[in-house]
């Protein structure tokens, strides 16, 4: 490896923060990012890297023989389960400590990364009739439940679509469905598809609630990130709060 | 009867969630058979062996890592793949809600027994979870050092 100028260690510095964003927001954990960061910028020639990870925020300093203390910060916001696109990026992190790609070659790795696969809207909205319909099941629902919390999984896709489009508050995207996924639940039982409101319902909870991040806040906490545990418990436990509040709304009418 | 549908919803639930976390191909499979695998163990501690919900919730867990930690050697991908997929049945996403329902009616003890239950569910398998991993890679980092010594 040549030795780094200024800028060269800020630009190379630039893209591992990029690599870390995109990891962040595609569903890894704080550990795994702090860990890539580290490795890449050592990878490139730096004799010490300072990294602090949060789940909105990163901050790295990166020092070196050849070059002044260089330091960088991202505000990080918005993150969706994306683990196609971790798989690649963790694969990219391994091959930059094996072979130090250049400038070029980077850049072009997490263009081809950003705009990765993606399953098309109709499979997102057949995945939600699967799940909701499996999930109903799965609590005790009968079939007639099963086929009702389908097709509303089915109804609930068009209308988060539509909805998120809107607004960018995840809060009140998730207030709106829980409440129309409510609605829906207790006309289906007055028509007579399906029998009880809360089995359908149960299936159509699971895609909202977030049980898997409030999961994650504690295996946060126990291996050691309490900031970032803390605020993705108190996310998880605020956004539970918002569905549950849509529902008994929509409970309420009926 | 009821296990076996239940087994299924389970695997159909975590393909779901595999399909919305963006996993392709292979991986897919094997991160659904996952939830299959962690809920049929859920169900063997807790019928067979008569263990207590968190019990229960710990085991299945720290063997669902093993599994994940298997799984993602062989696959060459980040463990998270076949872990966050296969716990899917497991996450107390339900109870979760239950208790943020009573909250909204009030019903103080209800909400009172369901936040304590929640909790310590999802603590129990983010327990096994994170023991696991961590004796998992001290023993795998111990024996890869000692075979590359002798190597």
């Amino acid at each position: 490896m040549t030795a780094l100028s200024n800028q060269d260690a800020d630009k190379y510095l630039y893209y591992a923060m990029e690599i870390g964003e995109m990891m962040l927001t595609s569903g890894a954990e704080v550990g795994r990012v702090e860990d890539s960061i580290r490795r890449i910028c050592t990878a490139y020639g730096a004799s010490r890297v300072d990294v602090f990870t949060i789940t909105s925020s990163i901050v790295t300093t990166m020092y070196g023989e050849t070059f002044s203390p260089r330091t960088q910060t991202r505000r990080v916001s918005g993150a969706q389960n994306n683990l196609l696109a971790l798989d690649q990026l963790n694969q990219l992190s391994r091959d930059i400590c094996a072979r130090q790609p250049n400038l070029k070659e980077l850049e072009r790795s997490l263009n081809r990364i950003k705009c990765g696969k993606r399953y098309s809207f109709p499979v997102q909205v057949l995945t939600n009739a699967l799940t909701s319909g499996s999930f109903s099941v799965f609590f005790g629902g009968t079939f007639m439940d099963m086929i009702a919390s389908a097709i509303i999984g089915i109804l609930l896709k068009f209308f988060e679509a539509a909805m998120k489009r809107g607004s960018s508050n995840g809060l009140i995207v998730a207030l709106l469905c829980s409440s129309f996924g409510g609605l829906l639940s207790n006309l289906a039982v007055f028509i007579g598809l399906g029998q009880n409101a809360d089995m359908i319902s149960i299936g159509n909870i699971m895609l909202l609630i977030p049980g898997v991040a409030f999961t994650n806040s504690l295996r946060d906490m126990f291996s050691g990130d309490i900031i970032t545990g803390l605020v993705r418990f108190i996310e998880s436990v605020l956004l539970a709060m918002t569905i549950a509040l849509g529902f008994t709304f929509a409970n309420f009418l009926f | 009867m009821k296990e076996c549908i239940q087994l299924m919803a389970a695997l159909l639930g975590s393909l779901g969630f595999g399909i919305i976390f963006n996993i392709h191909g292979k991986k897919l499979l094997w991160a659904a058979f996952g939830g299959f695998y962690v809920w049929a163990l859920y169900l063997l501690f807790q019928n067979l062996l008569g263990a207590n919900d968190y019990i229960a919730a710990f085991a299945s867990s720290a063997l669902l890592t093993l599994y994940a930690e298997g799984m993602a050697r062989w696959h060459k991908t980040p463990v998270t793949v076949f872990l966050v997929s296969g716990s899917i049945p497991l996450i107390p996403g339900a109870s979760l809600y239950r208790t943020m329902n009573w909250l909204m009616g009030r019903h103080t003890l209800l909400f009172r027994r369901d936040s304590v239950y929640t909790l310590l569910f999802a603590a129990s398998m983010a327990a096994g979870i994170t023991a696991t991993t961590l004796i998992f890679r001290m023993i795998w980092n111990l024996a890869s050092r000692r075979l590359g010594k002798k190597a």
